[in-house]
């Protein structure tokens, strides 16, 4: 008995092609990017400049993976620029108090996180939109920041243990690159083969299905806040050890760029769409963009203009072509 | 009210569970569920007004009513996705109170909710396992869970072709029937379908039905809520009219017509 209509099989690469539209696309303006830096600039294309490109991507990188997670359940985390500002210089003041580094380290993960988790909280349970709570935590935590500072600048001393984590290098590479490397590669695999990762995409795709199949839903939103301020403390801790000061000024605009990298690489803000390979090619693609006009000698203060341009681009091309109903051959991306 | 015209025929809306039923088909004795006076308030909506009922094991329930009558509150009652503010659910003997969906099917309560309730993002198989998926330590068994979706949707002749497809990619059809292929195929004791049979053809509308009858008679107590009557006297054993939040009559299958479900959900007796 044939029942059910069935549409006739597609042909597995334009199936291949329809679902991995977004992160073509990035791969694609990626390398147009990488093209276009090399043949104009002499240096952007050696070893040096790109591991230097790794290094300063981290950060970003570590938030990103985390961002995305959050955008996935249709969130969103304003305050991850204030957040790693705060634990960057509570890091400093703690350090230059004399606590031993490794001390330090676990207690500003564990300080974001909890930071995280009550930012959850509000959304989750007290169902206050993630926009609203953290742009209020954005407001607050930098607050924190300048009073705990003061608005100075605290210089971290005499912890090459410390130090080694933002700038030192293993196997040639950058530690930090390192780190931002191991942070993506578990994001892969918990968003593409974990039970959490399952949980969360369904808890963006749809909320309620999520709770009526008996999902823990509300703690699923919650909990990706966590990882978010979780990953803010290791991005603040990998900024403070390069920089060897921690500042309340760190980080201004990173929420903006965090955000952009994880649009650009296709995560719809709708939630329960967004591939971790789409957050680390957007975090690479704004990365070599800002670093690529500086070495063209183009003022520091248009990377901004360039940055937010690229990310109504990316909104755009987010919203009005790559919909379900986007097809390849149909209209062209540009 | 309604109640002291029944004809003798009807099942006794407020009859004990005891109450032996004229019914010749799965005639067993202790309700699966059993509800009692079960009330629902929204804001100052009154949405059910202390409903009374029984559902037996291998017996098909037919819910009708009026829009806004109260079945899709009570099914979710049921399911456990809305708590009652007043009443008791009894379960297999045991009164039960679900704080969530969650507990609700554990006690093998399943439901095809008229939204269908899918994630358009995850694919066939992910719907399906969804809220249950198999895992090794934390890690999705994705091998094992495809070869059981392809044993569930087999065993009820549902005809996917890709089950990675993502959900969003299938036809209306295709996403009411893998709705209904994940709460009939985890062995549910109850299974509620709100409108299962909405957004089908023909054809579609067929298989839910003989679906249904095959459930059945695995000993299912199954919950039909429909605006095609027509439908109901093909798989329903026992018919429950809802009006304005309470049950107004309960009638078997063989001792009513469309013409008198018809009197019963409009409420013409009363005039």
């Amino acid at each position: 008995m044939t029942v059910y209509t069935e549409r006739t099989k597609g042909h597995p690469f334009a199936d291949f092609l329809g679902e991995h539209a977004q992160v073509l696309s990035i791969a694609f303006f990626f390398l147009v990017c990488i093209v276009f830096f090399s043949v104009m600039t002499t240096t952007f294309f050696s070893v040096g400049n790109v591991l230097n490109i790794v290094r300063q991507a981290a950060p970003i990188l570590v938030v990103a993976i985390a961002m995305t997670l959050v955008i996935l359940t249709g969130g969103i985390d304003l305050s991850v620029g204030s957040m790693v500002a705060l634990i960057n210089a509570i890091a400093a003041i703690v350090l230059a108090l004399g606590v031993p580094w490794p001390l330090v380290i676990v207690a500003m993960l564990v300080l974001g996180g909890v930071i995280g988790l009550m930012q959850g909280w509000f959304v989750s349970y007290q169902g206050i939109p993630a926009f609203i709570v953290t742009l209020a935590g954005l407001s607050i935590l930098r607050g924190f920041a300048l009073y705990l500072t003061q608005g100075y600048s605290i210089p971290i001393r005499d912890v090459p243990g410390f130090f080694f984590i933002g700038r030192g290098e293993l196997f040639g590479m950058p530690f930090p690159a390192i780190l931002g490397i191991l942070v993506a590669i578990a994001g892969f695999v918990v968003i593409s083969v974990t039970k959490y990762g399952r949980q969360v995409v369904a808890v963006g795709s749809n909320l309620e299905a999520a709770r009526r199949v008996g999902m823990p839903a509300k703690w699923i939103v919650a909990s990706v806040y966590m990882v978010s301020g979780f990953a803010c403390a290791l991005a603040a801790i990998l900024i403070s050890a390069r920089l060897g000061s921690g500042s309340s000024n760190a980080a201004v605009g990173f929420e903006l760029q965090v955000i952009a990298a994880v649009v650009l690489g296709g995560t719809s803000l709708m939630g329960g769409r967004g591939t971790m390979i789409g957050t680390v090619l957007g975090t690479l693609t704004i990365a070599v963009i800002g670093n690529g006009l500086i070495l063209m000698h183009i003022s520091p203060f248009f990377t901004q203009i360039v940055t937010g341009a690229i990310i109504l681009l990316a909104i755009w091309l987010n919203t009005r072509i790559f919909t379900t109903n986007f097809r390849f051959g149909g209209k062209k991306r540009n | 009210m309604i109640d002291d015209q029944q004809p003798l025929t009807a099942v006794g809306g407020t009859g004990d569970p005891s109450d032996p039923r004229s019914t010749g088909m799965a005639a067993a004795t202790t309700p699966a569920v059993s509800l009692r006076g079960i009330r629902k308030t929204f804001g100052s909506h009154e949405a059910l007004r202390g409903v009374d009922l029984d559902l037996y094991p291998g017996e098909c329930l037919g819910l009708v009513g009026d829009n806004a009558a109260g079945k899709s509150t009570l099914s979710k009652i049921i399911s456990g996705t809305h708590i009652p503010d007043e009443g008791t659910i009894t379960l297999n003997g045991k009164t039960v109170r679900f704080s969530g969906p969650a507990e609700a099917r554990r006690g093998s309560i399943e439901m095809v909710f008229q939204d269908l309730s899918l994630c358009d993002h995850i694919d066939v198989v992910g719907n399906l396992f969804l809220g249950r998926e198999l895992t090794k330590g934390p890690f999705l068994d994705r091998k094992r869970m495809i070869e059981e979706a392809r044993k569930m949707l087999d065993s009820l002749e549902i005809r996917i072709p890709r089950l990675t497809a993502k959900v969003e990619k299938l036809s209306g059809g295709q996403r009411q029937a893998i709705a209904i292929a994940r709460a009939a195929s985890f062995q549910p004791k109850v299974l509620i379908m709100d409108e299962p049979t909405s957004a089908l053809a023909v054809a579609e509308v067929e298989a839910v039905l003989s679906l249904i009858n095959r459930v059945k008679a695995r000993g299912v107590a199954v919950v039909l809520i429909t605006h095609r009557l027509q439908d109901l006297f093909r798989v329903c054993d026992r018919i429950a009219v809802m009006y304005e939040g309470t049950k107004v009559a309960e009638r078997n299958i063989a001792e009513t017509d469309l013409e008198d479900l018809v009197k019963l959900i409009v409420g013409e007796e009363r005039h």
